[in-house]
């Protein structure tokens, strides 16, 4: 088994905790996470920084994990179907396109995430919501 | 946060408010323990018995809802018996004079309060003393403050103490809010505010919408936007078509799970004519969702979080992302390029570097820093590697554009829902130490999974529990006016009589379809805390049993697990 050890900041609160992950190679997963020296956490973690790694397996217990686009084909109240990435951006582009043009760019409402994706992520959302709609209508769940 | 994680366990008292550091951040506990290895007092100001008021000296269990009453009667005690620190006030801030006229008023000393408070006066004013005279002390601050109607006011109140004592600008000293989610510091350093650009420069300030329209190429709206928890009132009661919400990109997060009162929120995503959710997993909200856009999760893409204390840190692709997926800031720049305002980056550290050139605070706080340091606590204002960055805020002066620290104060006000006769307790809404948020990255590691399941607990006091004849594990019916839901009794010594708590993790024992959307005028956060429900005693406990189980199955079929083979296995 081929081992290589990445270094990750922790996803699971504010302390930032620095995580030493242990992957094997050869079959792309996580062998288990080990304490690092980081400044917050000094070689400790809690068990979310421990064993909070799991659902990178999608191991199907609680929700599944999305790999494919999906649309509401027969529009509210019909199913979500698998369609490919050109199809979902093109929907995306078409319907906020209308809206915008409708009711005006204050009639759309963007959230950032303040879990994984990260500050840059953050960033480009937030650039896109005032640059691209020219909206302030931008916010996450800090409030939440 | 004022001052760095690292400083806390320097100091010489820390006042722990509102704060359950053991289930929320076990890590950042681990200080407060060490503190007082070292021969810290603790002051833990909370209504339940958290851990922390197992170690504290002193525990002001007060009754929730009050948290302006206690914050001034420990002003008052601290001005009246001349515990304050004149040199610092004199030289430091500003209002003073206008703050004493507020906290010295007789409805605010001990004795005046106790009564509401629920805590003894001469343990109020024992606490002022251990606070004011024990240097340096720390606050630190949670939920606990910040999620009521009246919570800046608090927020403030907590800074007065710090201001008031010369605890702030100094190492170990300061006011801390501990932040929730990973990256909460990381979203509003970045502007996904409906009033500040990137680095909290206003929206308003035209001097910042210029530099900002000079950097993007093109017009943008010096107009506040509008706070995520305006959006039910936008689209379910606005009437000018021109003025309500049609829209909403919904980016990782599930606000028909963590939101307050969710009938109302489900209502509002029926009603909007385009719903994007952009996430890893199934969620609540995703059964809303008209598109929906899977992304790359943690572990499978590169980037930087914030921490608590304004720690910038490096995250790392661990693993490749499973095919199908695509990261999240390149599907936003495409949606955006094919709209006509173009997009394009190569990798984060390009998006990094575009963001801190017009961010002062964070202009030095590049890659290479983060690198060869580990992180870097903004702010940060110069590119050379000596400038490592600032662990303690307000050093010499404050931010305020004059460098003072202004004291604030207005009057106490009760939370929105009170209890009555027919909802006669009241419900504090909390968190599971082994899960996180609405729980759809926790829920599925196998081994979190293993310590807590659905229906979720409401914690009660004992006596409580016998009066309604329920005993530990019985499943309950909760019901306020907004909702109801199932969860079991959890018979506690920790809680107060009269008050309940339940953790917000459950799709069956949902608290949120009970919690009230009254919000801090200010910061707009929701009442969470607070508000009044009953607890009604199932009688047939196989029915409740064989409900629980059947609407487990149910939801988790909807969020695409093939239940059957699940359990043929």
């Amino acid at each position: 088994m081929a081992v290589k050890t990445v270094r990750n900041t922790c996803v699971y609160c504010g302390a930032g905790c620095q995580i030493d992950f242990t992957v094997d190679t050869d079959t792309n997963k996580i062998v288990k996470a080990v304490p690092a020296m980081g400044r917050t956490n000094q070689g400790t973690l809690c068990l979310k920084g421990h064993y909070g790694w799991d659902f990178t397996n999608d191991p199907q217990i609680l929700s599944k994990r999305v790999t494919s686009p999906m649309i509401r084909r027969g529009g509210k109240g019909g199913k979500l179907e698998p369609c490919s990435w050109d199809e979902a951006i093109q929907f995306v582009v078409d319907n906020l396109t209308k809206i915008k043009a409708k009711y005006g760019a204050n009639s759309i409402m963007g959230t950032a995430s303040a879990r994984s994706p990260g500050n840059e992520a953050v960033y480009v959302m937030q650039k896109f919501m005032r640059a691209c709609i020219g909206t302030n209508n931008i916010d996450h769940c800090a409030r939440i | 946060m004022t001052n760095g994680v690292h400083e806390i366990e320097d100091a010489k008292c820390i006042l722990n408010y509102g704060y359950n550091g053991a289930d929320s951040h076990p890590i950042v506990q681990r200080r407060i323990i060490r503190a007082k290895q070292k021969g810290a007092k603790i002051i833990c100001a909370d209504p339940r018995v958290v851990e922390a008021a197992r170690i504290a000296d002193i525990h002001l269990q007060l009754k929730g809802g009050t948290n302006l009453l206690l914050v001034y009667a420990l002003s008052n005690v601290i001005y009246r018996e001349k515990l304050y620190d004149e040199a610092f006030i004199n030289e430091r801030t500003t209002g003073w004079e206008d703050f004493v006229k507020v906290i010295d008023q007789d409805r605010y000393t001990p004795e005046a309060v106790e009564k509401t408070v629920q805590i003894p006066a001469e343990k109020i004013r024992e606490a002022a003393r251990m606070y004011a005279t024990t240097k340096p002390a720390a606050i630190l601050y949670g939920m606990g403050v910040c999620q009521f109607g009246q919570a800046v006011d608090v927020v403030k109140g907590l800074a007065n103490l710090a201001m008031m004592t010369g605890n702030i600008g100094k190492w170990a000293s300061g006011v801390g809010p501990v932040r929730g989610q990973n990256n909460v510091q990381g979203a509003c350093d970045m502007g996904a505010l409906p009033n500040n650009y990137p680095g909290y420069q206003a929206v308003t300030d035209p001097a910042v919408q210029e530099k900002f329209e000079k950097a993007w190429g093109v017009k943008l709206s010096n107009e506040n936007g509008t706070p995520l928890t305006h959006v039910p009132e936008k689209v379910l009661n606005e009437k000018d078509p021109k003025k309500q919400l049609h829209a909403y990109w919904i980016f990782g997060e599930d606000p028909a799970q963590t939101d307050p009162d969710l009938e109302e929120v489900r209502e509002s995503l029926r009603k909007l004519d385009l719903v994007i959710v952009q996430d890893i997993f199934m969620n609540k909200t995703a059964e809303f969702a008209d598109v929906f856009l899977p992304a790359t999760t943690w572990c499978e893409h590169d980037g930087v979080y914030s921490c608590c204390d304004r720690g910038f840190q490096r995250v790392r692709k661990v693993i490749e992302p499973p095919k199908g997926v695509r990261l999240d800031w390149d599907i936003i720049s495409e949606v955006s390029t094919k709209m006509g305002y173009k997009m394009h980056y190569k990798n984060t550290e390009e998006i990094w570097d575009e963001m801190r050139k017009l961010c002062p605070n964070f202009i030095g706080a590049t890659y290479k820093k983060m690198e060869e340091y580990g992180g870097v606590q903004w702010p940060c204002k110069s590119e050379d590697m000596d400038d490592k960055g600032t662990s303690t805020l307000h050093v010499g002066k404050f931010s305020a554009k004059d460098g003072k620290g202004k004291f604030f104060a207005t009057e106490w006000r009760t939370p929105k829902e009170l209890e009555s006769e027919e909802f006669p307790y009241s419900l504090n809404t909390v968190r599971e130490v082994g899960h996180y948020s609405c729980r759809t990255m926790t829920g599925n590691c196998r081994l979190l999974r293993s310590l807590e399941d659905e229906p979720g607990w409401i914690q009660m006091n004992k006596k409580d529990c016998e009066k309604l004849g329920i005993k530990e594990g019985e499943i309950v019916k909760v019901l306020s006016k907004r909702g109801w839901c199932m969860t079991r009794c959890l018979p506690t010594e920790r809680m107060q009589e009269g008050a309940t708590a339940m953790t917000y993790q459950w799709w069956i024992g949902a608290c949120n379809e009970l919690t009230i959307a009254n919000l801090d005028p200010i910061s707009n956060t929701p009442e969470y805390k607070y508000c009044a429900v009953n607890i009604k005693k199932l009688n047939d406990q196989d029915w409740a049993e064989n409900y629980v189980k059947t609407e487990y199955r149910n939801i988790r079929s909807r969020m695409g697990i093939d239940v059957e083979a699940k359990e043929a296995k």
